[in-house]
């Protein structure tokens, strides 16, 4: 549960892409986002991990779950409004179903020089609140330094059977 | 349009359905769940409860998970109601195996049969078919669909078919509200507490989610 203590600073999609692919990730089953649309755009290239768009974030969720029942990998990539929206299947599916399932969540329009719990934007500001308040484990990303806890966030996710969600704190380059 | 549609019973296109049960993952959610489960279960009977409309893309990641096994989604008018932008995933996913049945019957048998939306002008053939599914059927009678199932296997999907049905819960009781409620209603009426809520009969209780099945909690 990191905080910002310094500037965040943008994530390369290409860091992000290799993070991703060593942490096992197979399919990455997104809602389309601004905040990581770098990232949407590599995926989209590659053929490496499956890319599948979903109309909302309650339908990611489902889908990611099947995804789990057949064996693959998928990461769950999704904005902080996006999170916002799908909390019940969040719940219902994700925690409920014990589904080991990693969240990409973009923190859009964050400032980087605060920690996203003292954000002015009350879409910035209860993204980690909410996740909280179910028990979500959640680790902040503001930096290239910072990558390495996807893999981290992967294997807890396995571990614990349940979602755990990696934030992206700066726009991604 | 409404005028002139006729409904089946529900029972007999699941029968239908159960006939031509092989290997198939089968997905079922909210009313068809208990009478699908006096029929033939096996461990690839995958049930959803508790997040309205998420059944068609639960099925949808099985089918991307693994092709070279089919998918059947038993799905709702209600539920799939809940979550339409699932046709537009469904369509651009394109999985080849994967049919989606949908039981129209105009309520929300579970919550105590309120109509659902624009029933009787409304057509879930015409929205799949506009989302870009394969192909997109709609059937008012057993007969018509048994005859048609084979064919409809053949096709490349994603596949819709619509089954206009009876509703099935016309007696449906609500559940009881809690208990300091219920009391504190009790006092302030005069009234008796009267909530009771009959449970299914227990053959459509006999077996518990499979493991690794979002209804499992």
């Amino acid at each position: 549960m990191a905080e910002a203590t310094k500037q965040a600073q943008p994530i390369p999609a290409e860091m992000l892409y290799d993070a991703l692919k060593a942490a096992g990730v197979t399919d990455v089953v997104a809602v389309p986002d601004t905040h990581v649309r770098s990232l949407i755009a590599l995926m989209r290239s590659r053929d490496d991990m499956r890319f599948i768009q979903a109309a909302t974030e309650d339908e990611a969720i489902t889908l990611a779950a099947g995804l789990i029942v057949g064996g693959r990998t998928p990461l769950v990539q999704i904005q902080h409004a996006g999170l916002y929206a799908c909390v019940n299947h969040l719940r219902g599916v994700a925690i409920e179903g014990q589904f080991p399932m990693l969240f990409m969540i973009g923190l859009l329009n964050r400032d980087p020089d605060r920690a996203p719990r003292d954000h002015f934007d009350s879409m910035v500001r209860h993204a980690e609140p909410l996740l909280d308040v179910f028990d979500v484990p959640h680790y902040l990303l503001d930096g290239p330094d910072d990558v390495g806890m996807i893999e981290v966030a992967m294997r807890e996710a396995q571990e614990r059977r349940g979602p755990v969600a990696v934030l992206i704190g700066e726009q991604t380059s | 349009m409404e005028a002139t549609t006729t409904h089946m019973p529900l029972g007999g296109a699941l029968d239908v359905l159960n006939r031509r049960r092989k290997d198939q993952v089968v997905v079922s959610t909210m009313t068809t769940i208990a009478p699908w489960r006096e029929r033939d279960v096996t461990e690839r009977d995958l049930r959803c409860v508790g997040f309205m409309g998420g059944a068609s893309t639960f099925g949808l990641g099985v089918a991307l998970a693994r092709p070279d096994v089919p998918v059947w989604v038993l799905d709702g008018d209600g539920s799939l109601a809940m979550q339409l932008g699932s046709l537009l995933t469904i369509a651009d996913a394109a999985p080849r195996r994967f049919l989606h049945v949908v039981f129209h019957n105009g309520v929300y048998d579970t919550s105590g049969s309120q109509p659902v939306l624009s029933e009787g002008r409304m057509s879930f053939t015409g929205l799949a078919e506009g989302a870009g599914y394969a192909k997109a059927v709609r059937f008012e009678d057993v007969e018509s669909f048994d005859a048609a199932f084979d064919e409809l296997l053949e096709v490349d999907g994603p596949v819709l078919v619509e089954l206009m049905t009876e509703p099935v819960r016309r007696d449906y009781q609500k559940p009881p509200v809690p208990t300091e409620q219920t009391a504190a209603r009790s006092r302030r009426t005069g009234r008796p507490c009267v909530t009771r809520w009959r449970r299914p009969p227990r053959a459509s209780r006999r077996r518990a989610p499979p493991a690794g099945s979002p209804c499992a909690a």
